[in-house]
């Protein structure tokens, strides 16, 4: 199945051109480490006042902030989805790629499950509280598999064979 | 010079820490340097775009925290980057690239101090966005994209 998908992928003309230019792929890297400090920055300092830090800092406000957590997001997820389509056979094979996907996913979701139980109740903590234990661990699970997206990216060609 | 960087490279720490298969060597140094990056300039965007005027009722006063994150990214990446350089220190010191990174760094760091003073003045008055602030926000947010496109071509050209 994906030996298929390999084969089919890297026929591509889109496939080709990515690895065929010269500057596709560092731009794209370039574009990658820019996604990965805006989502680190922003969501990070989400994380934080959820788990009781930041205190001072009303959760309403920061909340603002997040819309650059997802344009750091956007960004990765479209520049890793051309690597992919440039150069499937590294990554489909390699195990640091499938813990990439799996801390993404639960990253996502924690953000997916939050908002929908919490999102309105969020707005009217006062600035100076402190955070009830939900708020926290959803705040741990966050930063924590965000650290684990960046680490097992990081590792794709030590536990892996990738570029 | 290049003999410097000859003894540099190959010191037998460097060695180890080029060609030990150990996760613990040069993986985890170039995490952490990707880490301290996350850390440095995302601190410093979170800052440029508060400044810049997103997010306004995040308090000007919380964030005086944020330049102590700012300085602990700043030097897990230098240790670190001293620590990377030191593995391949002929085949990257004498690259215009490597020192047009130095450089776009250097301004972005020394833009750290500048925008606290722009914003916090000597601290004893309260904080403000002065104009001076904004145009040092917008040179911090484009001098940041340089300094990590001039990182990435490093490995990639």
């Amino acid at each position: 199945m994906s030996e298929h998908l390999v084969t089919w992928l890297k026929a591509t003309t889109l496939s080709e051109m990515i690895i065929g230019s010269r500057w596709v792929w560092p731009l794209c890297e370039t574009l990658h480490f820019v996604g990965l400090a805006l989502l680190l920055g922003t969501a990070g300092l989400f994380d934080l006042r959820l788990m009781g830090f930041l205190r001072g800092v009303p959760i309403a406000a920061v909340m603002r902030m997040r819309i650059w957590a997802a344009v750091g997001v956007l960004i990765n997820l479209v520049t890793g989805t051309i690597f992919f389509i440039g150069a499937p056979g590294q990554y489909v094979g390699n195990r640091a790629w499938w813990a990439k996907l799996t801390f993404l996913l639960i990253a996502m979701l924690n953000v997916a499950v939050f908002e929908t139980r919490h999102g309105k109740a969020l707005l009217t903590l006062p600035p100076e509280a402190d955070t009830p234990l939900s708020y926290k661990i959803a705040g741990v699970v966050s930063l924590g598999s965000w650290l684990a997206v960046l680490y097992f990216g990081r590792m794709l060609p030590f536990l892996g064979d990738a570029f | 010079m290049m003999e410097l960087l000859a003894s540099l490279e190959n010191s037998a720490f460097s060695e180890w820490l080029r060609s030990s298969p150990s996760l613990l060597a040069y993986p985890a140094v170039l995490t952490l340097h990707t880490l301290g990056l996350g850390i440095l300039v995302g601190t410093c965007w979170l800052l440029d775009l508060r400044i810049l005027g997103f997010a306004p009722a995040i308090p000007l006063s919380a964030l005086t925290r944020s330049f102590r994150v700012m300085w602990l990214g700043f030097w897990v990446n230098t240790v670190s980057g001293v620590l990377l350089f030191a593995t391949e220190a002929t085949g990257k010191g004498a690259t215009m690239l490597f020192l047009g990174k130095l450089c776009l760094i250097a301004i972005g760091v020394a833009t750290i101090p500048l925008i606290r003073t722009a914003v916090y003045g000597d601290g004893t008055m309260g904080a403000s966005i002065t104009p001076r602030a904004r145009r040092l926000a917008v040179l911090s947010l484009g001098i940041w994209v340089a300094a990590i496109a001039a990182g990435r071509l490093m490995a990639y050209i």
